[in-house]
């Protein structure tokens, strides 16, 4: 176990800036979530971390200890990468005994150490196979082991379930969480599935175009964004540009009561997430709200999503009610409290 | 999906429009098996005493057994063995080396890899010419040493051609195979070896155990399949030999040619035969590349 601070880095390769002004602070134990789109720069982060790269400028601390300058074999990190990068001429107990070899470990403690490290990861009976007969699943779990094994103080994670199928992933994430729960191992993982970051992480980095947008819990990322980028990359797909005073933010669709009281009535983004909208799909049924017809709508399987045009302002909806035809008039309702105004300065709309 | 991959299946064993695969490689076998076939067979009869412009018909192994009951052939094979299995050896360890600093340098210097493909663009005939005006008593490197003062005459010189060792055959065949096998090399070191390596350093290995637990055996299949190819060659090769070799013991191939183009037809069964003992051996080695090239894709290593 041990925490992990990033402090001021920036990674630039040649003269391009891929990582700039990064901080990101994860305390022991934590399972923590680097998250944003591909390219953003987050493998880059995990590779300086890990020693494979260094960064430009800035600090990386491990249990307080800066290790720019370390060699990657002198960290006190273990890196799963993308692909299992098992390697090939070796079973699955050389494999995972791999590191503690290295390392120096005697013949009798890396058995124990792998027995206990098979059973933790469900590959018992597995240790003698060669890693070509492995599902791709399992070869993933083998590559989690043999980083495990060696119970480094910061294990880092580079998508390691981008290549499983949807189930496999979803058996893999459970798996990760009770090792991790268990074991207690400060973990940062990259990913840029924003529904495994949330169910995954205690807390997430969202980096977009090299720069961190905002940190915190999950909860924190997706109820109260920082930025409309930030809304907007956790599926957020209704911006307002208007004003707010008095509780109320005047925009296009009318006056919608909110709960964030200040405003000075500077022009403002305001943003509601399309499952916080309640919709009526009778028309005369509740009374207020806005009125609107459906345009266009996508079936998703627990929900509907879809576009209600609002005058000339389409509102993104989604809902558990029934099927929505064409046409359909229907009326939204916009909760004050679901409704999020940004500050003035991140208002980039 | 089971009945998608059926079709497919059933489409590459049918060829293409319903006509079976069979056929359509036929052109290319026929020539192939005529060729390559049809001369081995008639190598084959040749060996075996069926010679009927000497007045031979009746076939017989007692070429065969003459060429091996000949202790000079067994020194010629020794020669053969020793000239392939050391240059091989020398081209496989340079190679291992200078494939890890062109992986590390190709980024940066480009034409330091253009250069060094150069020599496989350069016949075998024209490398053994240069190195016999390099290092024969006359050559470049003796006059080079005479002016500098390091010997008094070009004859004081080493005997580096024609030699008792074969340093001019030898340094022939390890100029002109490193390119090869260090390109072998390359492609899977780019392919698979970064990777692993990077996983080693995170696993806490050091540079040298890096080396030996990781690089090498990640090299192997495709070192010893390339060093396989590399010996098969120069095991059969003929023309660098009778350039750069010794009139005795001469090398296997150097042998076979001599006796198939003497005077006395009554010889050319045995030049026959000696080739095709080449031919054997030349053929194991190349079944055991294919062999470890086979396991090392089966493992995930791309050669």
């Amino acid at each position: 176990m041990g925490s992990l601070v990033l402090k001021d880095l920036a990674i630039h390769y040649d003269r391009q800036v891929v990582v700039e002004d990064f901080n990101l602070a994860i305390g022991e134990g934590e399972m923590a979530a680097l998250l944003g789109p591909s390219g953003a720069g987050k493998t880059t982060i995990l590779k300086a971390v890990a020693g494979l790269l260094a960064p430009t400028r800035g600090d990386i601390l491990i249990d307080g200890r800066a290790v720019n300058t370390l060699p990657p074999e002198k960290r006190d990190v273990v890196m799963v990468f993308q692909k299992p990068l098992l390697f090939p001429f070796m079973n699955v107990a050389q494999n995972i005994a791999f590191g503690l070899k290295m390392r120096g470990d005697g013949s009798e403690r890396r058995r124990t150490a792998v027995s206990r490290i098979l059973e933790l990861t469900r590959l018992e009976g597995l240790g003698g196979r060669k890693v070509h007969a492995l599902s791709g699943g399992q070869q993933q779990r083998v590559a989690l082991a043999r980083a495990l094994v060696l119970e480094p103080a910061v294990l880092l994670m580079d998508e390691p379930l981008s290549n499983l199928d949807a189930n496999l992933r979803q058996e893999m994430r459970e798996l990760i969480l009770s090792i991790q729960s268990e074991l207690k191992i400060t973990t940062l993982f990259v990913t840029h599935d924003q529904s495994e970051a949330l169910m995954m992480a205690q807390r997430l980095a969202l980096l977009l175009g090299g720069r961190l947008r905002q940190a915190g819990t999950p909860q924190d990322l997706f109820h109260r964004p920082a930025d409309p980028e930030v809304a907007r990359f956790f599926g957020g797909g209704n911006f307002f540009k208007g004003r707010l005073q008095g509780g109320v933010f005047e925009c296009a669709l009318g006056r919608l009561p909110v709960s964030a009281a200040s405003g000075n009535g500077h022009v403002r983004t305001a943003t509601i997430r399309p499952e916080d909208i309640q919709l009526t799909l009778d028309a005369a049924g509740r009374p207020g709200g806005l009125a609107g017809r459906v345009v266009r709508t996508r079936f998703e399987g627990t929900a509907t999503r879809a576009w209600i045009e609002c005058d000339v302002h389409e509102v993104m909806v989604l809902t558990a009610a029934g099927e929505l035809t064409l046409g359909q008039e229907v009326r939204l309702h916009f909760p004050p409290e679901k409704i999020r105004v940004f500050p003035e300065d991140k208002a980039s709309e | 999906m089971d009945r998608a991959e059926t079709g497919v299946d059933a489409r590459t064993r049918r060829g293409t429009g319903g006509m079976p695969l069979a056929m359509l490689l036929l052109p290319a076998l026929a020539v192939t098996v005529l060729l390559f076939g049809g001369g081995l067979a008639l190598g084959v009869l040749q060996a075996l005493g069926y010679l009927p412009g000497a007045g031979l018909t009746r076939l017989t192994g007692a070429h065969f057994i003459r060429v091996l009951s000949d202790p000079d052939f067994f020194l010629s094979f020794g020669i053969t063995l020793y000239v392939s299995v050391v240059s091989t050896l020398l081209a496989a360890g340079i190679s291992v080396i200078a494939a890890l600093v062109l992986d590390r340098l190709a980024g940066q210097y480009r034409p330091v890899h253009f250069i060094f493909q150069l020599p496989l663009t350069v016949p075998h005939l024209v490398i053994a010419v240069a190195v016999m005006f390099l290092l024969a008593p006359a050559g470049l490197l003796a006059r080079i040493a005479v002016a500098v003062g390091l010997i008094q005459t070009p004859a004081e010189f080493p005997l580096l051609v024609n030699d008792r060792w074969s340093v001019g055959i030898i340094l022939t065949y390890v100029w002109k195979e490193i390119p090869f096998i260090t390109l072998m090399l390359l492609a899977v070191l780019r392919n698979t070896g970064r990777d692993l390596i990077d996983v080693g350093r995170t696993l806490k290995a050091s540079a040298w155990q890096r080396f030996r637990h990781i690089t090498l055996p990640t090299l192997f299949p495709a070192l010893g399949a390339a060093s396989l190819i590399v010996f098969a060659y120069t095991f059969g090769a003929f023309e660098v030999p009778y350039l750069l070799g010794r009139t005795h013991p001469m090398t296997l191939p150097v042998r076979a040619y001599k006796d198939y183009s003497d005077i006395d037809l009554m010889a050319r069964p045995e030049g026959i035969a000696t080739g095709l003992l080449i031919a054997l051996v030349v053929a194991a080695a190349v079944v055991i590349a294919q062999a470890l090239t086979r396991a090392a894709r089966r493992r995930g290593i791309v050669i």
